[in-house]
């Protein structure tokens, strides 16, 4: 059904405003998803999000640009530097509690912004890195070349990639891997007993949601064209983690509606400019106190509603 | 040479007991309730804006400011607790108060990016053009006033948590909240004067920074990174570690900053921490907390 949704909807919103809109959400899905794995399965706080998505998104592009490595091959060691990084900082943290973690990835994530800042000989600092190109087309045999820099198509790329990454994940939290994972986030003490290695785990869940970020930078610096630090400010992982929130964390579907939802709101309130991030912060709080379970629990409450009130109402006499 | 290095250990100092005020309003708040509040941040900016603009309005009296600065933090710290944390305490869940802070520090920072704007707020004191030379150092009437401040701000505070009953109650609840509470201590209580005390030495902190810092919307979160830092280093709960720590940081921002590049300052300090984190979990003054089954 997704597979079908993902397939219409560049075909019902044909202007190049709203396919790049649509790009920005499977992107930021991919962001919200990677979070949820870590935060809602396992319980851990990664505020390092952002840094994750600025090493994928210059990663990739300086592999391409200054080494002239090809794009996919670029991508994955993107990915993978994204991962390990994510690995390395866990290491660190694993053995501490969860606001360590929690400040040892903000930490993270101001380093980061700082090197990409002040590295200038690699990054150009400030200046950014200019006229990025967009995935090489993809020539399949006995087809026309499907070429990504037209919006439709790199929103195929990225959202297809997006609802794989769903779909591993899926499998990957119903597995028992996803059952240690949760056992973790309840109570570590006790998972510990049972033999649980509760470190190794954790650093395995912390390289997973990072490497999903650097691949969503991947897409991003070949979707923008250019890339400046202030993208992959801590700023982005706090718009990360609303959507988490917002959507409901602990839940895979969840951080996919709240990411949609957070990406497309401001959009249509256009008028509220700046605005948009008091939206956020308000929303995370008033989720956090009122319905901790995000829009995932709201509609599970509405849907319960609905059958007790059909429930409650006496069937009609069938004639 | 040496000049150099006097110059900026006095400057270094001076920003890092300002980052132990910070720090320990932290630290109190972790040390009772075992929980971070992220607005603290918001609050030391809060604090300075206060600071900024009762200083202008009375024309030049910066010590009203410093106490509007106070009583601004203080009132946002209880109702921070009112609102997120006593809510949450039943919830048993240690990181959505943290979550939630979050969303109130995304919320105030842009609330006052609407209304302040992003341009930079010079904010002069009547004492931070006063210069006065010693045997070849220069230093402001506002540093010097900075380092009193702190100095007897903490002093005040390491008395009141030794020798008076509040004080008590405060170490006693973030020992052992339950046996506290046995021993007729009103948990709940002690919490919110710990939320008091910790917020208003934010907004304290906020109206002695304003002056030194490039006072923006944004200010507050410069500071919160390395009072994070300063508190793990520390060691979470721990006060002399945190006085400690803080100076330390105080210190190689400065050197970093005389020595090696300005740009540098942010990644010695993680790097500082990710090793504390390494070797000594427990902050540089190791304080043993058993682990709860």
């Amino acid at each position: 059904m997704a597979a079908i949704a993902i397939g219409l909807l560049p075909m019902i919103f044909t202007d190049s405003y709203w396919q790049t809109n649509l790009i920005v959400c499977a992107i930021n899905v991919l962001l919200a998803i990677g979070l949820d794995f870590v935060l809602g399965y396992a319980g851990q706080l990664n505020l390092g999000q952002s840094a994750f998505y600025g090493i994928g998104a210059y990663a990739s592009t300086l592999l391409i640009t200054q080494l002239g490595v090809p794009f996919w091959v670029a991508f994955v060691c993107g990915v993978l530097l994204a991962g390990v990084a994510g690995m390395l900082l866990s290491i660190f943290a694993v053995r501490l509690r969860g606001h360590y973690l929690a400040i040892a990835s903000l930490g993270f994530a101001v380093i980061t912004y700082q090197v990409l800042l002040n590295w200038i000989s690699l990054t150009q600092g400030p200046l950014g890195i200019y006229a990025i190109a967009p995935p090489p087309p993809l020539a399949i045999p006995g087809m026309p070349a499907i070429a990504f820099s037209n919006l439709g198509n790199l929103f195929y790329l990225t959202a297809g990639f997006a609802l794989l990454t769903y779909m591993l994940l899926d499998q990957l939290v119903r597995s028992p891997v996803g059952e240690t994972l949760t056992a973790i986030r309840e109570d570590e003490v006790s998972a510990a007993s049972l033999g649980i290695n509760c470190p190794k785990w954790k650093v395995f869940a912390f390289g997973i949601s990072s490497a999903v970020a650097g691949a969503a930078g991947c897409f991003y610096a070949s979707f923008v064209g250019t890339l400046v630090p202030d993208a992959f400010f801590i700023t982005e992982s706090f718009s990360i983690l609303a959507m988490v929130i917002v959507g409901g964390m602990g839940t895979l579907i969840g951080p996919v509606l709240g990411a949609i939802l957070l990406t497309v709101l401001p959009e249509l309130l256009r008028g509220i400019g700046d605005l948009r991030l008091i939206v956020y912060g308000v929303s995370v709080t008033l989720v956090v106190l009122f319905m901790p379970g995000g829009m995932v629990q709201a509609a599970r409450l509405v849907a319960e509603r609905l059958r007790r009130r059909v429930a409650a109402t006496p069937a009609k006499a069938k004639p | 040479m040496l000049t150099v290095i006097l110059q900026q250990g006095i400057n270094g100092i001076v920003v890092g007991s300002l980052y132990v005020l910070v720090a320990l309003g932290l630290t109190l708040i972790y040390g009772v309730l075992v929980q971070i509040n992220f607005a603290h941040a918001d609050f030391v900016t809060l604090g300075a804006f206060a600071a900024y603009f009762i200083t202008h309005l009375l024309s030049g009296n910066y010590f009203a400011g410093i106490a509007v600065a106070l009583v601004v933090g203080g009132v946002l710290g209880w109702l921070l607790n009112a609102t997120i944390f006593a809510p949450l305490r039943e919830r048993g869940n240690e990181l959505l108060p943290l979550i939630a802070t979050i969303g109130v520090s995304i919320m105030l920072q842009n609330a006052m990016l609407v209304l302040l704007g992003p341009i930079p707020y010079a904010f002069d004191t009547p004492y931070s053009n006063h210069v006065i030379r010693f045997a070849g150092l220069f230093f402001t009437v506002q540093s010097m006033l900075i380092i009193v401040m702190s100095t007897i701000t903490i002093g005040i505070l390491y008395a009141f948590m030794k020798f008076t009953f509040l004080g008590k109650a405060l170490r006693a609840v973030s020992q052992d909240r339950e046996t506290a509470g046995l021993m007729g201590i009103n948990p709940n209580y002690v919490i919110m004067l710990t939320f008091v005390i910790a917020s208003a030495l934010a907004g304290m902190s906020g109206a002695l920074l304003g002056p030194v810092l490039v006072l923006t919307p944004f200010a507050g979160t410069s500071v919160i990174v390395k009072a994070f830092a300063i508190v793990i280093i520390g060691g979470f709960g721990n006060v002399e570690g945190t006085i400690i720590a803080g100076l330390i940081v105080g210190l190689i921002e400065s050197y970093t900053t005389q020595f090696l590049d300005p740009g540098l300052i942010d990644i010695v300090v993680f790097a500082l921490l990710l090793l504390t984190l390494a070797l000594r979990p427990t902050g540089l003054i190791a304080e043993r907390r058993e682990e709860n089954v």
